[in-house]
């Protein structure tokens, strides 16, 4: 049996992998009138650090930014794919596309490669078309649902119980459940996020990228994180 | 125009030396033979009218539809040979809820209006890979009432693929004349009842025959209860009224 195995084993080494894990943590918060969207910049694949400083979120429109993880290759080619396609939309429709249509839009392309899909776990976050904020998330196939906070990557298992406890307010006693955060509240717990996972997680580090999304635009700002 | 004929009556893509596609232009002439199709916008939607030609007491009226739904949102009313229509309409259709599936929101008019003009040209040898769809163009003209983000909107298509917005628009037979009388009557600031009262009154003038509930038919597209076609009592409703005006 072992020898099964161990045979078994010894064919699939050295065959060719389609796919990688680059790592690396996104997450996005939706407020009422705002959305938060951040990422680390570490790229690694499996000890081995790539890059200290790799983007995964773009930028689709003026009011709509994609956060990606898993497969960096692949997130950049979806990403880019949605980007064409927001702006043949503009080109065909003569107005800009909004952030529910870019997310069923990108439901279907994803879809498209279902029997070989885009490594990808992704987030399109931003402001909805009635100017409130907004939280798509993905699985790689392309099921979509509309969330309130969503954190995707190596560092989602830490990261989301903890956004379920602050943002969803789940599990605590007494508290107003109508509850929302301000934009600071949210930027903050953004950051403390990335800090706190930083400790645990080999794949989340170096810099954050933490995006901000309100009736003014996109205000970027990048903090350090550990380097080791 | 006829005097002129040539050899380059026959060929659907070819230009007469003057730079004309006889083909074409005789398609847009096709139009002037059908019963007469108006549309008018109004700031609270627009309202369509047809004439229904019943050449025959034997004739089922309501089987002949000259006003059809593209969406929710979208109706169009026709004029010339009306079964060239099926074609296009049956694409205005499959584009609307293509749209609707990928981008789960409606097609804006102008986009489906478009896609309508797309086809206009594709007779004679399909090129570059696309299928041809018809060996001659199409005789029909179409107005396209809507409701979008820019409002509600009337485009008028024709058979050369054009595409433009009207406030009023008659096609068809008699067309001229309602044209004359829509650009007398027609205000920007005309309600919706106003309007439909206008869309009878310039079809009741047009029409060769006694303008009745039966031989007419009305629709309107509002940005609430979009895309409604009336019906025989609803018709007979708004005939009364006028007749109270006049």
């Amino acid at each position: 049996m072992s020898t099964e195995i161990q045979n078994a084993a010894k064919s699939h080494a050295g065959r060719w992998e389609p796919y990688v894990d680059n790592g690396g943590t996104s997450l996005a918060i939706a407020g009422p009138d705002f959305c938060i969207i951040a990422s680390d910049t570490r790229q690694s694949e499996g000890y081995s650090i790539n890059t200290r400083y790799d983007s995964k979120v773009h930028q689709i429109t003026d009011k709509v930014l994609f956060a990606t993880s898993g497969y960096s290759a692949d997130g950049k080619k979806l990403a880019e794919n949605i980007k064409i396609q927001a702006e043949k939309y503009l080109d065909k429709n003569d107005k800009i596309i909004q952030a529910p249509s870019i997310a069923q839009m990108t439901s279907i392309i994803m879809y498209q490669k279902r029997f070989f899909p885009y490594y990808v776990f992704p987030i399109l976050a931003g402001l909805d078309g009635e100017g409130k904020g907004c939280v798509f998330s993905y699985d790689p196939v392309g099921n979509m649902e509309r969330v309130g906070f969503q954190v995707y990557g190596s560092a989602s298992a830490l990261i989301q119980p903890f956004l379920d406890n602050q943002v969803g307010l789940k599990h605590q006693e007494n508290v107003d459940k109508n509850r929302t955060l301000s934009k600071q509240e949210a930027f903050d717990l953004a950051i403390d996020s990335f800090t706190s996972a930083t400790e645990r997680d080999i794949y989340t580090g170096d810099y954050l990228e933490i995006y901000t999304v309100d009736s003014t635009g996109i205000h970027k700002e990048v903090r350090t994180l550990k380097f080791d | 125009m006829f005097l002129t004929r040539s050899e380059y009556d026959r060929g659907v893509n070819t230009f007469s030396p003057e730079g004309r596609l006889f083909q074409v232009e005789y398609a847009i002439e096709a139009i002037k033979l059908g019963s007469i199709a108006i549309g008018v916008k109004t700031s609270e939607g627009v309202v369509l009218g047809v004439e229904k030609r019943i050449t025959s007491p034997l004739l089922v009226g309501s089987s002949i539809e000259k006003i059809l739904e593209i969406d929710n949102h979208i109706g169009c009313a026709m004029s010339g040979l009306t079964a060239d229509s099926r074609t296009i309409i049956e694409h205005a259709r499959v584009e609307a809820q293509n749209h609707t599936f990928v981008y789960e929101e409606h097609i804006p008019v102008e986009s489906l209006s478009q896609s309508i003009c797309d086809l206009a040209l594709r007779f004679g040898e399909g090129a570059h890979g696309e299928e041809s769809i018809m060996s001659r163009p199409f005789g029909v003209s179409l107005l396209v009432a809507g409701y979008d983000h820019k409002g509600p909107q009337l485009y008028y298509t024709d058979p050369s693929g054009s595409l433009v917005l009207y406030e009023a628009k008659a096609i068809g037979a008699g067309s001229e004349g309602a044209q004359t009388e829509l650009q007398q009557s027609y205000y920007k600031t005309m309600s919706l009842e106003e309007a439909e009262v206008l869309v009878l009154k310039v079809l009741k003038q047009v029409m060769e025959e006694k303008l009745t509930n039966s031989n007419i038919q009305l629709a309107k597209v509002t940005p609430s209860k979009g895309y409604q076609i009336h019906t025989a009592d609803e018709l007979a409703a708004i005939i009364a009224r006028l007749d109270e005006q006049e």
